[in-house]
């Protein structure tokens, strides 16, 4: 048995996971919002990159940036419009609201698409491989681990050295303190959500090269992305990575071992990490 | 006075004359209807259950579907391939699902608040997932219920509304009188500020505890009597999201942390259920919609709305 392709494999799906997680742990962490709609903001990313790319027959990797700007703006406006006015005392209200959003974008999808299996076409690219000497590395797996990685990069960058950066950091230790600063909270607040929308559907669109997707795929990937945030651990921005190179590598050596076991075996390392360190990697605090 | 006179005698009043209703039903419905009554019946001690977690506990768990889908395998397992009855198999629905809720309870009870939410979803796909894979108990096609060759098929819809009308009449009678005793005041002291609870001698963890496995178990029996009633199972049924939605929907609708809140909710759910006939995916968009909506205008359901209380009885403490 050769052990290492699957290992290389697994850690190129995971930058992809680790990337589903991060809009939801800066969310999570800036706001202590727990978006439960997050996977079907994944899913409609990739059917909004499904219906540029047949309107366009442009290679999706280069509608990143108009899906990344629209859901930019789907963020920011759900932010001011909705989730701004259930922020308080009683943390539940806000995952009541998305947890219902989630129900209602789901079944809207399912209404207009079916429950078809759909991919996007990325034409030859999957098809590509590299030589590695001891293993067959695919090129989109690179590009997309590439992707990943830069978006962790860009956004430990502005969190960490830009004044922008520096008022978000604030407004998450102290919201009260911050306004007394003349920083209004609630538009950082939707600049975040805003980020996180963008970074989220650019992990949608990804996803829906590597892999099919349906109307009804978002919570899988939502409870991933759970995943890469609880064992990742609050308080680092490289946790999530971490986490998602460490889900991919047991979810494909799982799939290798017991083919039709879909997602056991990252869910078992959910519960085995709260087992045994249930601050995850990077967890400074427990929630 | 008048207050007190209303509640000692108001709430048992309405639990006898619904139990008279209850017993009634079979000789008055059809066995079509029989069907949707029972199913109301169920689909209500599930919420209270939920709501008994969620509303008085503070533990919002977004994994009922798993207790619910285990009570349904546990009673096919017994009855299927044991080859006892049914009523065995209802007790065995309680006892595994509680049994199981026992023991991922330290684990889930690591987490607190959303993570607690996600970690119960996890925790029930995981169930999904192991059951799909179990040959013994059918794969992912499912599998019929055995028991029905030895029994009469006509009486066999009439079964089905009796044990659910037990279960859930139990059910209510079992919530109200916990929230009165010493159980249920530190469950409320405990979701309202846990370390003030605990400073006033209030074991906090025991007592979260006793709620999610005795709310974990009455769901497993609902599930069990549930699946029973439609004669066959399978995984995606049985460990739908959809329950989730349903149980939040009627729960948070109806008035969280109130009891006759669910009863409420379960009416609306099923009133409109009936009015969208058909058209299941609309229905579905419909709840999530008015669940959002019910986020930010009454996060405290109908039954904690001002001009209702006069009706329903005291609003959430």
């Amino acid at each position: 048995m050769d052990w290492i392709p699957t290992i290389l494999n697994g850690l190129l799906l995971g930058g992809l996971y680790g990337l589903l997680g991060l809009g939801l742990a800066l969310v999570f962490g800036i706001m202590r919002i727990a978006n439960i709609a997050h996977g079907e903001i994944i899913v409609m990313a990739a059917f909004f990159g499904l219906m540029l790319q047949r309107l366009t027959g442009l290679n999706p990797l280069l509608l990143l940036p108009v899906v990344a700007l629209v859901f930019f703006g789907l963020g920011y406006v759900l932010q001011i419009g909705l989730l701004n006015r259930l922020l308080g005392e009683d943390p539940l209200v806000p995952l009541l609201a998305t947890f219902g959003l989630s129900t209602m974008l789901r079944n809207l999808m399912g209404q207009g698409f079916g429950a078809d299996i759909h991919r996007l076409n990325s034409g030859r690219l999957p098809f590509i491989s590299l030589h590695m000497g001891f293993a067959n590395i695919g090129v989109l797996p690179l590009i997309i681990l590439a992707i990943s990685t830069a978006s962790f990069v860009v956004l430990a960058l502005v969190i960490g050295r830009t004044g922008f950066g520096r008022m978000v950091r604030a407004t998450a230790d102290n919201f009260h303190v911050v306004q007394m600063q003349g920083v209004n909270y609630s538009r950082i607040y939707a600049l975040v959500m805003g980020i996180a929308f963008a970074l989220t559907a650019i992990a949608g669109v990804l996803l829906g090269m590597r892999t099919t997707f349906t109307p009804y795929s978002g919570v899988e990937h939502m409870l991933l992305a759970f995943e890469v945030v609880v064992i990742g651990g609050l308080g680092s921005l490289w946790g999530p990575l971490l986490a998602g190179f460490a889900l991919g590598v047991v979810h494909l050596v799982g799939l290798r071992l017991d083919p039709d076991s879909g997602l056991l075996y990252p869910d078992l390392l959910f519960f085995l990490v709260l087992l045994v360190r249930p601050q995850g990697f990077a967890g400074l605090r427990q929630t | 006075m008048k207050t007190l006179l209303r509640h000692r005698f108001a709430v048992p009043a309405a639990g006898i004359s619904a139990c008279i209703v209850l017993a009634a039903l079979p000789f008055v419905l059809g066995s079509g209807d029989l069907g949707l009554a029972t199913e109301i019946l169920l689909v209500f001690t599930m919420a209270q259950m939920w709501n008994l977690l969620a509303g008085y506990a503070g533990l919002l768990s977004l994994g009922q579907a798993a207790f619910i889908g285990m009570g349904g395998y546990a009673l096919y397992g017994v009855t299927n391939l044991l080859n006892l009855p049914i009523y065995a198999g209802i007790l065995a629905a309680f006892v595994i699902t509680a049994l199981v809720a026992a023991l991922i309870a330290p684990l889930l009870f690591r987490l607190r608040d959303a993570y607690f939410a996600i970690g119960t979803w996890v925790f029930a796909e995981i169930v999904h997932i192991l059951v799909t894979k179990s040959d013994a108990l059918g794969g992912s096609s499912g599998m019929p219920l055995l028991a029905i060759r030895n029994m009469d098929i006509d009486q066999f819809p009439v079964i089905s509304f009796a044990c659910a009308a037990v279960l859930s009449a139990g059910a209510m009678l079992f919530a109200s009188l916990i929230i009165r005793a010493r159980l249920g005041l530190a469950l409320m002291a405990v979701r309202d500020n846990p370390l003030a609870a605990a400073s006033a001698g209030i074991d906090v963890w025991r007592s979260r505890f006793l709620a999610f496995v005795l709310s974990a178990g009455v769901s497993g029996a609902a599930g069990g009597i549930y699946f029973m009633s439609t004669l066959f199972i399978d995984p995606n049924a049985a460990f739908d999201v959809n329950w989730t939605v349903i149980l939040l929907f009627i729960v948070i609708v109806g008035g969280i942390g109130t009891l006759s809140g669910p009863a409420i909710g379960t009416v609306i759910y099923f009133g409109l259920r009936q009015l969208l006939l058909g058209q299941q995916g609309w229905f579905l968009v419909l709840m999530g919609g008015v669940a959002v909506l019910a986020a930010v205008f009454a996060p405290r359901g109908i039954s904690g709305m001002r001009f209702l209380e006069r009706w329903v009885g005291q609003t959430a403490p």
